[in-house]
């Protein structure tokens, strides 16, 4: 019962899209794919889907391989949105619930519902082009979930929205996994991903460099984050100098450190106490994901290497 | 392999979308309206014709001076000037003849000098040679067309006139042999064609064939406009998730053929009505009915033989056309793309129009039976020739083997192609990405 990626090669011309790349991702949970532009999160998805064949390597979900599979397994929002820009919104939600195999009342009502909740039902008989490229996107959510598929794949769903609209995806995704589906979605935000995913796999260059539950992929560094303030003293420079601490943040609102491995983190508290401070704010915690990234990826790599330019909205 | 699963329902849905969207886009509407108003207005150019030919009316008094003039002067003279009477009909006549046996010379004058003629003809005896002597009095100019035509008049008169005076008629003189034409054949289901058989059945298949020609280039355009169209707008990556590339361009090609054939069936609605509205209207505006419909050599075997080569034909190309338009990015690109398919379209065309001049060649027969020839030759063969049965069912038969070859062929250039994305996208790609696609 869960979605087994095994070994996926993907070459284009010279470009290697996927190299090797094995993950597995359990039935209800709620996964994300992390990489720089161009480290294969699309081919990944497409080759899932089955729209692009792999050179070598298998998909299964639930033990079926994807080729068997029938198409309302999955639901799918790609990161070119599209949708027909002549067609009312709601009769392009139908159509596309339709080749998915649900009857068209049950779309109908459906596709009114979801509407609803995105505060869009204004605009349901209006055609796409009229939209805003926010609301084309919450239609295009609709489009993917509409025939209540068991597992969803999502190319960057957050781009693009504004913060209400990024809260009530958020919302919808939640509720989207109580429902039991399983979502697998790809972002650059390291923040919604800590708020919404269990587990994630981070790709660079087409390779799975690291993956697993989020605490785990924390946790593997072997490092600690310290944060520390102390009242009159917004420098503390003494801290550079504790063995195993190394300061990477300095703030008005507290001094970030990390202690490698082997070192006791509390050992700053003792320190700081030793010379008389007043601490006003002690916190150990685990890396962020942001920085366990920018570690294996390097920085956030905004140059485009994906396969499809970006699309021109007509 | 999953991309074959069921055509349908899915490729109706499409159908339908297709149809809708193409039927209810402003061109289409637009389209449609001026082409059936052309249609129209072109049936009713007869009427408009005789209606700028009917407004002068050449008026000439003939005033006959000399006795013994044939008695059935008036009937050659009218027969002449405004040629042979059709029968029942009132209709329009060139020249407005009257005539004054006996008359006045001075009256007759006066009314040409008050305008209310535009020529006076006198007819009378020379006293030594008895022969007739015309005198023409007008303001037309001398050797112009209704002189020309009076002039003969007076030369058939002249002749009439001799002959009676030796005892004799032109009609007994001129009265034509019994000649009898058979067929080479002697058969009984031979039949002798005439020459206007020949003319109106070559005049029918060449609008037959430009009928499927104009269809295949449009409204195969259309079907690869509307791929492009999807790829441009990246709705296919969506469309790709919910169907097969076969389910798609299935779909695509009905729905747009569909779109197609309404269009064609509303303008020959006008054309049809057209001419239907001919006799009436030219009641209306002339004042009498005239004008018989074209229709020779429209039988039901053309018809049907145009029906099924129409459809197959357009099936054939249209999937190539889809093909084609899956293979670039922009709506802008599809002349350019899809310029090899409008050579090899211009090509049997051209064959096909040089075809009928030579419709019993054997490389007409010949390229009559190559798929992407014979919509148009074997449709010129059975509208101006003569076919076999066998030899259009072998045709039909070649054709639907290569539409089940192209439908196969463009299911993989397609899905191949509808994710590749770029300014242009060489054969070798192409080829490559079919081979690894679904």
């Amino acid at each position: 019962m869960s979605l087994v990626i095994d070994s996926i090669s993907k070459e284009f011309g010279t470009v290697k899209a996927l190299d090797n790349v094995s993950l597995e991702v359990e039935p209800g949970e709620v996964f994300g794919l992390l990489g720089a532009n161009g480290a294969g999160k699309t081919t990944a998805m497409r080759i899932v889907l089955d729209i692009l064949r792999p050179d070598s390597g298998t998909i299964a979900w639930n033990g079926e391989s994807n080729r068997d599979l029938p198409r309302d397994t999955w639901g799918y929002l790609p990161e070119e949105r599209g949708l027909y820009a002549k067609m009312k919104v709601r009769e392009q939600l139908v159509f596309f619930a339709k080749l998915h195999g649900v009857r068209p009342k049950d779309a109908e009502r459906e596709a009114g519902d979801w509407l609803e909740r995105f505060r869009i039902s204004d605009y349901a008989d209006r055609r796409a082009e009229q939209l805003s490229k926010g609301n084309q996107q919450k239609v295009q959510f609709i489009a993917a979930i509409l025939h209540d598929p068991d597992v969803l794949l999502m190319d960057e769903p957050f781009s693009g929205l504004d913060p209400v609209n990024v809260a009530l995806l958020k919302e919808a995704f939640l509720e989207m996994r109580d429902r039991g589906k399983t979502l697998v979605f790809s972002t650059h935000q390291m923040e919604t991903v800590e708020e919404l995913c269990e587990s994630i796999a981070i790709l660079d260059r087409g390779r799975v460099v690291v993956g697993g539950s989020v605490r785990d992929v924390r946790r593997s560094t072997g490092r600690q984050v310290v944060r520390l303030a102390v009242q009159g003293d917004s420098e503390i420079p003494w801290l550079a100098t504790l063995d195993g601490v190394r300061v990477t943040r300095r703030g008005q609102d507290y001094t970030e450190a990390v202690v490698t491995g082997g070192h006791d983190p509390e050992a700053v508290l003792r320190a700081a106490l030793e010379r008389d401070c007043r601490v006003l704010h002690f916190e150990i915690t685990d890396p962020s994901l942001e920085e366990i990234f920018i570690e294996h990826v390097g920085q956030l790599d905004t140059s485009e290497r994906t396969l499809a330019p970006k699309a021109v909205h007509a | 392999m999953n991309g074959w699963r069921t055509l349908f329902p899915n490729a109706w849905y499409i159908a339908v979308r297709e149809y809708r969207g193409r039927v209810s886009s402003r061109s289409f509407v637009l389209g449609t309206v001026l082409l059936a108003a052309i249609a129209f207005a072109a049936t009713q150019l007869p009427v408009l014709l005789d209606f700028v030919g009917g407004t002068s009316q050449t008026r000439v008094e003939i005033l006959v001076k000399a006795s013994g003039v044939p008695s059935d002067a008036p009937k050659v003279v009218d027969g002449v000037l405004n040629g042979a009477p059709a029968a029942g009909s009132n209709s329009h006549k060139a020249f407005a003849l009257s005539w004054l046996a006996g008359g006045d010379l001075a009256s007759a004058q006066s009314a040409l000098e008050q305008g209310k003629f535009d020529a006076l003809l006198v007819i009378d005896r020379d006293p030594t040679s008895r022969d007739l002597v015309f005198t023409l009095r007008t303001d037309m100019p001398s050797d112009g067309r209704q002189t020309q035509q009076i002039a003969g008049a007076t030369q058939m008169l002249a002749i009439e006139d001799g002959l009676v005076r030796a005892g004799t008629s032109t009609a007994s003189v001129l009265a034509p042999t019994n000649l009898q034409v058979l067929p080479v054949s002697s058969s009984g289901t031979a039949t002798v064609h005439s020459v206007s058989q020949e003319i109106s059945s070559t005049l029918l298949s060449t609008g037959l064939i430009v009928l499927i020609f104009m269809a295949i280039i449009t409204y195969g355009t259309w079907v690869a406009m509307s791929v492009a169209e999807e790829k441009g707008s990246r709705v296919m990556e969506l469309m790709l998730n919910a169907t097969t590339p076969l389910q798609m361009l299935a779909g695509k090609v009905i729905g747009n053929g569909g779109a197609g054939l309404t269009q064609y069936g509303i303008i020959l609605g006008a054309v049809v009505g057209g001419l239907g509205a001919q006799g009436p209207i030219h009641q209306a505006v002339l004042g009498s009915s005239s004008t018989d419909v074209p229709f020779g050599g429209l039988n039901a075997a053309v018809l049907g033989a145009f029906a099924v080569l129409f459809v197959l034909g357009f099936l054939l190309y249209s999937l190539l056309y889809a093909a084609l338009g899956s293979l670039i990015s922009r709506q802008e690109d599809v002349q350019s793309a899809t310029s090899p398919l409008m050579m090899l379209i211009m090509i049997g065309y051209f064959l096909s129009i040089f075809g009928i001049q030579a419709i019993n060649e054997t490389w007409v027969k010949l390229f009559s039976f190559i798929p992407f020839f014979s919509p148009y030759l074997m449709l010129a063969r059975v509208s101006v020739g003569h076919v076999e049965i066998w030899e259009f069912a072998l045709a039909v038969v070649f054709l639907l083997v290569a539409i089940a070859i192209a439908l196969v062929a463009a299911a993989r250039i397609y899905s191949a192609g509808v994710l590749l994305y770029g300014q242009r996208t060489g054969l070798r790609q192409i080829l490559r990405a079919a081979r690894v696609s679904r």
